[in-house]
């Protein structure tokens, strides 16, 4: 037996903690049939029956014609849903009741769940339930999104409502066609209600200590800037732990396996499978996920507590510009630090076209690997301050590439309607749940775990089979093979067939660029050992430098630092932006998009450079 | 005057809003109809105005809050 309901509230009003907490681990992430907007399903079991939860995107209202208010109003209208559970806050109960006499024209059967009742409390605010629930002719449950023993009242009036639903008794809100007019009488019907039920105070409102501070033009900023830096840093201590375990895989299991294989005459190319790629890949992705881990974790503090609302009021005005809300600035600062925590920190955004522009703008931020490996190799042709100056354009191109980036696909995917302009609530700061937190992020880890396994493996066997030579020298690999046959081409672009493979290792792992040169101009270690990260491929850079110089021109040189900055982030990235986007057409689109600039930027700045060197 | 000119801490009361149904929507289904008390709560210069309003704090950008036109209540 099966029962369908669905979730409707107003952004803040709690509804994706109710969600989840309802849910678990049961829910199903895609977009709405031919819409840029997120679709979440879930479902859980209550007394032998099954529920099936839709969280409805959340808007303000229902009247408006974007596409999260036409695809809301046209489910509850559908009756796919046998019931709608309405959320709203509390402690704003005024105005979030709005989102209730919208719903009231649809005439379908509801709850009424009041949210958020212990900050209404704490706020010293009254709402006589009884009264409300009488005059609505549905039931109204007093929550808190936190307390566990509401969820089983939540569960037990769902399903009571399901066999005997109710409508709202009260008439709904008069309409006018007049915008204006419309508005004014759903919140005089709201008025209506709320009579006897809870009074308004009209206090004068004072601004915390900390939100001064936070709302200062300047040093606001620098707070936001200072907090996402060490909210990257978090990150990374929670990543510490479970990435040296991963860690440990390939280093325990090389020797034994590579040894029993070898023992039994299996080709080396599947013992390599098994003792390198393998346990590496395993690794890789583990790294990833605790990373992903953390980043959750920190992020969903932040927006618990109120911080992002904050960032978003601050560099709102800047990122307007290009198609973006202000909270955006929260991911694109973490991809400094890396671009995996960059993608999946926009998941506080709100809308899914937003957060597929925001991660491809987190594209062109050049992450800490690449930051770590361009002064390396421009140092081996160039002055200290020429290499200044290289970081210098690097850093002028990223903001080109924001530009290019938010015009091509910016009015794709946040249409000029959608962007107008900012109009936000700065929700109150809560106390963080970490429970919940804590919760939320280890799902969102295993998950893009387990669905990413499969990509990176997929990724890596392809890399590998390029990569193998059975001597261990590059000369012998497909990848040399390939790459001396399409020199002609990468050359026009810049890059001699060595520079090439070591910009598409890059492609692969951002670290694994200096040792893919070694592989490529010393023979060092083989480019599949490069990639993998695997036992003995200490670069020396000075002697890597020499050889380097004199095989590769000044001009190739600064052509290959700008096509490996700009390229597709690693693997990892790719994988994580896939995921978070549920859109392998737009996360393909984009890095194609990429793969292009890179290419064609490396012929530009090759042919410039070729003039002056 | 324009909710833009209003001075930090004004209690005031909004007078009309103006713009296309677009605007109008969003602007009034977050709370701001006419004849609503509010209170400015920070006004600066380039940065967008954060008013107080049926018990929200709100933030607006510049160019919505020069649509929005105030009195002192």
């Amino acid at each position: 037996m099966s029962a369908s309901i669905a979730l409707l509230g107003q952004p803040n009003s709690g509804k994706s903690t109710i969600f989840n907490n309802l849910t678990g681990a049961r829910q199903h992430v895609g977009n709405w049939a031919g819409k840029t907007v997120e679709k979440n399903e879930g479902s859980f079991t209550y007394k032998g029956t099954k529920y099936i939860v839709t969280d409805l995107p959340g808007s303000y209202g229902l009247s408006g014609n974007s596409d999260e208010e036409i695809i809301t109003t046209d489910f509850i209208k559908s009756g796919q849903s046998e019931l709608t559970v309405v959320l709203v806050d509390a402690s704003q109960l005024e105005r979030s009741m709005f989102m209730l006499a919208e719903f009231a024209r649809l005439d379908k059967p509801a709850l009424l769940v009041l949210n958020m009742m212990d900050v209404a409390k704490g706020m010293g605010k009254e709402i006589d339930t009884k009264a409300l629930e009488e005059k609505l002719g549905i039931p109204v449950l007093p929550f808190n999104a936190t307390d566990t023993k509401d969820y089983d009242r939540l569960k037990e009036l769902i399903a009571e409502e399901l066999k005997k639903p109710h409508k709202l008794a009260v008439a709904a809100p008069e309409s006018s066609i007049n915008v204006k007019t419309d508005s004014r009488l759903k919140f005089e019907w709201v008025s209506g209600l709320l009579e006897n039920v809870t009074k308004t105070q009209g206090a004068v409102y004072k601004m915390s200590k900390f939100d001064r501070l936070m709302t200062r033009p300047v040093l606001g900023k620098i707070i936001c800037i200072a907090v996402v830096l060490l909210a990257f840093l978090v990150s990374m201590i929670v990543m510490l732990p479970f990435a040296g375990v991963g860690q440990m895989i390939p280093t325990l299991l090389h020797d034994p396996v590579d040894k029993l294989l070898t023992d039994r005459n299996v080709h080396p190319w599947i013992v390599n499978i098994f003792s390198m790629m393998i346990p590496n890949t395993l690794s890789f992705t583990i790294s990833m996920a605790s990373f992903v881990l953390g980043v959750n974790i920190v992020f969903g503090f932040l927006e618990e507590t109120g911080f992002i609302a904050r960032a978003a009021y601050q560099f709102d005005g800047l990122l307007s510009k290009l198609g973006l809300q202000g909270k955006a600035i929260c991911p694109m600062l973490m991809g400094f630090g890396c671009t995996i925590g960059g993608a999946c920190g926009t998941r506080v955004m709100d809308n899914w076209g937003q957060r597929m522009l925001a991660m491809s703008i987190v594209w062109a931020i050049p992450c800490a690997s690449i930051w770590s490996i361009i002064p390396v190799v421009s140092g081996m042709f160039f002055t200290w301050w020429q290499t200044m100056l290289v970081c210098v354009g690097i850093l002028a191109y990223v903001v080109v590439t924001i530009m290019i980036v938010s015009k091509v696909f910016g009015r794709k995917l946040a249409p000029a309607e959608t962007r107008s302009g900012m109009i936000m609530e700065l929700p109150p700061y809560h106390k963080a749940h970490w429970k919940h937190i804590f919760k939320e992020a280890a799902l969102k880890a295993w998950d893009i775990f387990r669905r990413a396994l499969g990509t990176v493996t997929l990724v890596s066997l392809l890399f590998y089979v390029l990569s193998f030579s059975s001597d261990g020298n590059v000369n012998n690999s497909l990848l040399y093979r390939v790459g001396t046959v399409i020199e002609p081409v990468t050359s026009f672009f810049g890059m001699g067939w060595q520079t090439f493979v070591a910009f598409l290792s890059g492609a692969f792992a951002k670290e694994a660029v200096l040792g893919t040169l070694n592989a490529v101009f010393m023979g060092g270690n083989s480019v599949m050992e490069a990639a993998f990260f695997s036992q003995g491929t200490s670069t020396d850079t000075a002697l890597l430098g020499t050889a380097m110089s004199q095989a590769v021109s000044g001009a190739e040189a600064l052509a290959f630092m700008f096509a490996t900055t700009f390229s597709v982030p690693c693997l990892m990235a790719l994988s994580t932006t896939y995921k978070e986007s549920h859109s392998l057409k737009w996360t393909v689109k984009v890095a194609l998009f990429y793969i292009c600039n890179a290419l064609v930027l490396s012929c530009i700045v090759y042919h410039i450079a070729s003039l002056f060197m | 005057m324009k909710l833009t000119e209003s001075k930090t801490d004004m209690q005031g009361r909004i007078l009309s809003v103006s713009g296309d149904d677009h605007f109008l929507n969003r602007i009034t289904s977050i709370g701001i109809t006419e004849g609503t008390a509010f209170q400015t709560v920070r006004n600066d210069r380039k940065m967008p105005v954060l008013i107080y309003l049926r018990e929200t704090l709100i933030s607006l950008n510049r160019a919505d809050a020069e649509r929005i036109e105030v009195e002192t209540a």
